[in-house]
């Protein structure tokens, strides 16, 4: 008992570098393969002046915030014994499938690693001080993870990493994880393309810790390039509301909408846990492109989501009793039961003899100081992420390749999409975070001309003018012209075209196309105005419905040419070739801006011609691209 | 303690590929021997598609841009020549300090050594007078494969340099104390056998 008890701190201590050295293994592996998980571009000028945690200074290797998705590895890997093997997968299209289409995703396994603490049959005797030993130990775990570290960086599927996490194009892949302590062995056809390769173990008394990987030697085998789908276009003329919501959904059309790898956003509810897995998580989400079906979601929910874990146990090997600070139950079941007994954090421990190796923490009695932390860094992420992110079956980052992506949205037509705002206006409006402020001030503008005007029945937003904000000058409005099945029309106009709108500040223009989010100060004031162009829109009411969505876009853009100026400018457009140019659909309110160059107008008719091609491309007609 | 040393593989590079070589190869050392708190920085070489690790430490980059320019300055004098870097780490041992003899001595205990084979210049310009009819220059595709020869060639010198840190570690001494980032005292020289055969 003696001998068992001086064991004890030893043992406390090696269970904790084991422990902490598969969670940074698996931090150094999701971090350099897994886009999603990136919590912040660590661009590598961080000085090692800012803050580091305590956690994140174990084998003396700073790697930043931990994704979330590590929090689940204190609370699944008790089992020190257990093989961690970490997947990497490569979700892409299938061969035969030559264009992106739902449950056409195909899941190739481009890499497994494996990191164990091996433990041998047979405990060959302790030669020399145990804390010598772990001091040994830890030593040369920092220098394996190092290189660990580099290796990551030289083997084929960084380079596709890189291609994810670092082009601000999508492409028709992802790549995903999935982690448990087993897996299905590879077919033969798939060992044969790859290699396998093992660092020397590290001796860690009395077992060793190995990391061993197999990879795929070359991905040229798939292909993997851009996204074919219509590529996001800056709309250089893009004229918004300035407190317009940002663009919330994106949803997938049959060509694949955007292959950008979604984070892990525990927006889906998870599977259900399947016994013969109790111990695997995996990242399911990926594009909606790709099938629900073909997730490996496995085990648990994604990672994201802490606690409360759904996990079963329905046999686990208990090397903890019950005196475990962990937050979960106690294993019933010690199957190893001859042989590591006391695989117990100690109530007391010291730092013995490794205050020169800069651990820090030092073996403390709590197993990872910083998991509650981050499980409660975690929750205000979720709840971030919830009150971002639109009710759309398709969440996406709110990244800036998806600024200003048109796209139809039929699934909802009240659902305002947007460009997102302006970094000033997002400042100043409080309210444009949230995207119903958009549809109830819409509902607030139809009972306001309820009165005035007929309602139309399949195009909502037709013919209402909103307020534009006449003291925003960040030059962001946004056009909408939305019902179900029709697609929206974004008019973008960068801030370079700021003095563009200087000119407009002082007239209370509606613009028939934003939508939303307009100050209703602003609105107020230009209710007159709006009074005046009443007349016009009851009297020329949209043919809706029946016509096409170009047609009745056409129509608007007559009424507002032929409304009265709202400034007496005869070089306004009212040019024949204008309008002739227009009919195709393309809306413009030009006409209402003046003065104004005529090189600018055309250049407005040119992104607007432009919208209208890719818009017309996105539904699948086939149009001649006029200009690349 | 005994002194490990290791010999990377030799490398054929052009003058303008000297610098970028070195540093990915030197501090890809560096990053596996500097033991201490280290917030790895990721670095894509410009030339090449490799991406090595630098422990984000100026002053570590600084010195060793430093001795990158003494040794191309070495190099440009000696044409031709095979030539060689050499990173040693030692340990820092006081001899018994007497009056007049503070002798600090260096224990080696790791060298390695990165060979270059510097090719010439003038290869690549003939290529191109001969050729300027060619819409497709020959000698370009044959830069591109050279290129590509040259990525695979660092590619496994920084495998051998992970396969040499992973198998040799029980030389390694204690990390040394210190705050932030901590590296076992070492320095790049060039052999003294290449600089007497000037």
């Amino acid at each position: 008992m003696d001998l068992q008890s001086n064991l004890q701190p030893e043992l406390g201590k090696l269970e904790q570098i084991v422990s902490q050295f598969l969670l940074k293994s698996l931090h150094i592996i999701l971090d350099s393969r897994v886009p999603s998980l990136r919590p912040h571009d660590r661009s590598g000028d961080l000085s090692l002046g800012s803050q580091v945690r305590k956690s994140d200074k174990w084998f003396n290797l700073v790697l930043g915030d931990r994704p979330a998705a590590l929090d689940n590895l204190n609370f699944w890997h008790r089992n020190v014994m257990d093989p961690m093997i970490i997947d990497v997968i490569l979700v892409h299209q299938g061969s035969n499938s030559p264009s992106v289409a739902l449950g056409g995703s195909v899941e190739t396994v481009i890499e497994r690693w494996v990191v164990q603490y091996e433990y041998p049959r047979v405990v060959a005797a302790q030669t020399g001080e145990s804390s010598a030993i772990h001091k040994k130990t830890y030593k040369k775990s920092i220098i394996l993870l190092r290189a660990l570290y580099s290796q990551m960086r030289l083997l084929p599927a960084y380079r596709i990493f890189r291609q994810l996490s670092t082009s601000s194009r999508t492409y028709n892949f992802d790549i995903i994880y999935k982690v448990s302590s087993f897996s299905d062995p590879f077919s033969r056809a798939e060992e044969g393309m790859m290699e396998e390769y093992s660092f020397p173990p590290v001796e860690a008394y009395p077992g060793r810790l190995c990391i061993s990987v197999t990879y795929r030697t070359t991905l040229s085998d798939f292909n993997l390039e851009p996204s074919t789908s219509m590529t996001p276009k800056i709309i250089t003329d893009y004229v918004g509301s300035p407190n317009t919501d940002p663009l919330r959904s994106f949803p997938s059309s049959g060509k694949g909408v955007s292959a950008t790898s979604f984070p892990l956003r525990g927006v889906q509810a998870p599977a259900p846990v399947p016994l013969q897995r109790p111990h695997s998580w995996t990242s399911g989400f990926h594009r909606a492109a790709f099938s629900a079906q073909n997730q490996p979601f496995v085990g648990s929910p994604p990672a994201y989501y802490p606690s409360p874990m759904p996990y079963d146990y329905p046999s686990p090997p208990a090397y903890y009793p019950s005196s475990m600070p962990y937050d979960y139950p106690t294993p019933p079941t010690d199957i190893h039961g001859n042989r590591v007994q006391h695989y117990r954090v100690p109530t007391h421990q010291k730092a013995i003899g490794y205050d020169d190796y800069q651990l820090s923490p030092p073996f403390s009695p709590s197993p990872s100081p910083s998991s509650p932390s981050y499980i409660s860094n975690a929750y205000p992420m979720q709840t971030r992420v919830r009150s971002e992110t639109a009710p759309v079956s398709i969440p996406l980052p709110m990244t800036s390749r998806n600024f200003r992506y048109l796209s139809p949205n039929s699934s909802d037509p009240n659902r305002s999409s947007l460009p997102p705002l302006s970094p000033r206006s997002r400042k100043t409006d409080p309210s444009s975070q949230e995207s119903p402020s958009g549809i109830t001030y819409f509902r607030k503008i139809e009972s306001l001309r309820s009165g005035e005007m007929q309602p139309v029945t399949a195009n909502h937003y037709t013919g209402q003018k909103v307020t534009r904000d006449s003291k925003d000058d960040s030059g962001r409005f946004s056009g909408l012209l939305s019902s179900s099945g029709s697609p929206r029309i974004g008019f973008s106009r960068s801030s370079s075209r700021l003095s563009f709108q200087d000119e407009l500040d002082d007239i209370d223009f509606t613009y028939p196309f934003d939508v939303d989010d307009v100050d209703t100060s602003d609105f107020h004031a230009s209710q007159n105005l709006e009074g005046k162009k009443a007349s016009e829109f009851t009297s020329q009411s949209l043919p809706i419905g029946r016509k096409s969505q170009d047609a009745a876009v056409g129509e608007l853009v007559r009424m507002l040419r032929t409304a009265p100026p709202l400034r007496q400018d005869p070089s306004c457009y009212s040019s024949h070739s204008m309008k002739t140019e227009l009919e195709g659909g393309v809306a413009t309110a030009s006409g209402f801006f003046m003065p104004r160059k005529t090189v600018d107008a055309l250049e407005e008719l040119r992104s607007f011609r432009e919208m209208k091609e890719l818009l017309l491309s996105k539904s699948g007609r086939v149009i001649s691209k006029e200009e690349a | 303690m005994n002194c490990e040393v290791c010999q990377l593989k030799d490398l054929e590079v052009e003058h303008f590929e000297i610098r970028e070589v070195l540093r990915c190869i030197l501090h890809t050392i560096v990053f596996h021997r500097a033991l201490g708190l280290v917030r790895p920085k990721d670095v894509d070489l410009e030339l090449f598609d490799v991406t090595y690790v630098q422990c984000g430490d100026v002053e570590l980059e600084k010195k060793i841009d430093e001795k990158i320019e003494h040794f191309i300055s070495w190099v440009e004098k000696h044409p031709n020549k095979k030539s060689q870097i050499c990173l040693s780490f030692y340990e820092v041992k006081n001899k018994q300090p007497y009056w007049f003899t503070n002798k600090i001595e260096r224990l080696y205990w790791e060298q390695w050594y990165i060979n270059l084979n510097v090719a010439q210049h003038p290869k690549a310009h003939s290529s191109k007078s001969h050729n300027s009819k060619v819409v497709v220059d020959p000698g370009e595709e044959e830069r591109i494969a050279r290129r590509a020869a040259v990525e695979a060639s660092l590619r496994e010198v920084l495998f051998q340099i992970i396969k040499f840190v992973n198998e040799k570690k029980d030389h390694v001494p204690p990390i040394p104390n210190g705050d932030g980032v901590v590296y076992f005292p070492h320095e790049i020289t060039i052999p003294r056998k290449f600089l007497s055969s000037s």
